[in-house]
């Protein structure tokens, strides 16, 4: 009985778990269609740039590169993550976390250090339409950066103090979908911002 | 210790894939990353070709982050993550692709030229920075002369139609420096800042800009006039 009981427990949690994957799905892709339409924002703004340098001239390739393979691995490790939080190892879910907001914090430096960088130079949102489209694509991605490494933060410091438990796992799994879709975004940003500008 | 027994049961695995799953996702991603990397950089292929390519390897390393890190199409039927997913690429390719057509169609019709000229020819500008706008291309009318002796100007107003032209001549043994608009606040008129004018030489400008404007002499305050343009 008292099986039977825990195994109807299980079953409600686990449709609880799938309601909210998916409301949070659903989240992530109204966020990629406000992506698409800034991307489309900045494809028929980019040539709109009325005196400052092509972007060819302004971009470091080599640091777009970086800031992609640091990224792309992020999303790795916390991959790792996630298959630490299915075995209940937290020591590995805190270490792979660990690593993965450590590189996050790096994309996140190198992204502010090009963008003091063009604003040092004179090269601002305000420069021109071309300029303003570039800052808030790339902005608005380095926001949601931001918030999922506070959002890292936190959950890690809690599993650190609690130890994993079922909440905490969740808020895990969702963060790392997060975490992946802003590394498919990014991939785009890479694509079309800084590759194309060499194209 | 209570958080053992909240630990998730092994067969409710909140995460699916396998540390292999993980690994070849990330070389794979790797790989879809430095390709295209690599072909801008040594600049193996050009143009559309190149362009074409790299967009092809960031959906390639789209496909690859989805199957392998989102795990997407793994969950219980029906799958409603992927059809939202593909419900969502469909409306982002109506407007990205829409978007970028409608644009490309509004720039190819009406270029900055077009749209310089058509202000231009709103506006009565006759010139930028020297290249005639098209603004009375079809010839001037009557010529109006203003004749600049004793420091003044003679007459001091003229009357005129659009595309008419009007001379200004120097017949003071001095250069006259003239200018547009006031000595407050020099307005160029259709294009044009003004010329000092040597002893002898005139300067003629086509009257395209309508309403009333003046010209003077920016370095003594006495001599200037005013010309008024009616369509």
């Amino acid at each position: 009985m008292a099986t039977e009981q825990g195994h109807v427990a299980e079953s409600h949690e686990a449709q609880a778990n799938d309601r909210i994957g998916f409301g949070f799905w659903v989240y992530l892709m109204t966020d990629l269609l406000m992506f698409a339409v800034l991307f489309a924002t900045f494809a028929v703004l980019r040539s709109n740039t009325f005196g400052t340098p092509e972007y060819h001239e302004l971009f470091s390739l080599p640091l777009a590169l970086a800031e992609t393979l640091i990224l792309l691995t992020s999303s790795f490790t916390a991959g790792l993550g996630m298959l630490a939080a299915g075995r209940g190892d937290k020591v590995q879910v805190l270490t792979w976390f660990g690593i993965t907001f450590l590189l996050g914090l790096t994309f996140l430096g190198l992204e502010l250090k090009e963008f003091s960088e063009f604003i040092h130079e004179g090269y601002t949102w305000r420069s021109n339409a071309s300029l303003s489209a570039f800052f808030t694509l790339v902005g608005t991605h380095g926001l949601h950066i931001t918030s999922g490494l506070l959002w890292m933060g936190t959950a890690l410091v809690f599993i650190w103090k609690r130890g994993l438990n079922a909440p905490l796992v969740r808020k895990l799994t969702l963060l790392s979908l997060f975490w992946h879709f802003l590394d498919v975004v990014w991939v785009f940003i890479f694509t079309i911002v800084y590759l194309m500008a060499f194209a | 210790m209570s958080e053992m027994i909240h630990t998730p049961a092994p067969n409710h695995k909140p995460h699916h894939g396998t540390v292999a799953s993980y690994v070849i996702g990330f070389l794979l991603s790797l790989i879809f990353t430095l390709v295209p990397y690599y072909l801008v950089v040594q600049k193996i292929l050009e143009g559309n070709v190149l362009v074409t390519t790299i967009i092809g390897f960031a959906v390639l390393q789209l496909i690859v982050q989805v199957v392998f890190f989102l795990h997407l199409g793994r969950e219980k039927k029906p799958h409603w993550n992927l059809i939202f997913l593909l419900a969502t690429v469909g409306i982002i390719l109506m407007v990205v692709v829409g978007s970028l057509w409608i644009m490309h169609h509004l720039h190819y019709n009406m270029s900055a030229t077009d749209v310089r000229d058509k202000v231009a020819s709103d506006e009565g500008v006759y010139q930028i920075q020297g290249t005639p706008t098209g603004t009375c291309a079809n010839g001037t009318g009557e010529n109006y002369k203003v004749e600049l002796k004793d420091n003044r100007a003679i007459p001091d107003h003229v009357e005129a139609k659009q595309c008419d032209t009007l001379t200004i001549i120097n017949l003071d043994a001095a250069p006259h420096d003239i200018r547009f608009g006031s000595h407050e606040m020099l307005i160029p008129y259709a294009g044009e800042d003004g010329k000092n004018i040597r002893p002898g030489r005139n300067m003629i400008i086509t009257l395209t800009e309508l309403g009333t404007h003046t010209l003077h002499d920016h370095t003594q305050h006495d001599l200037s006039a005013s010309f008024t343009v009616n369509r």
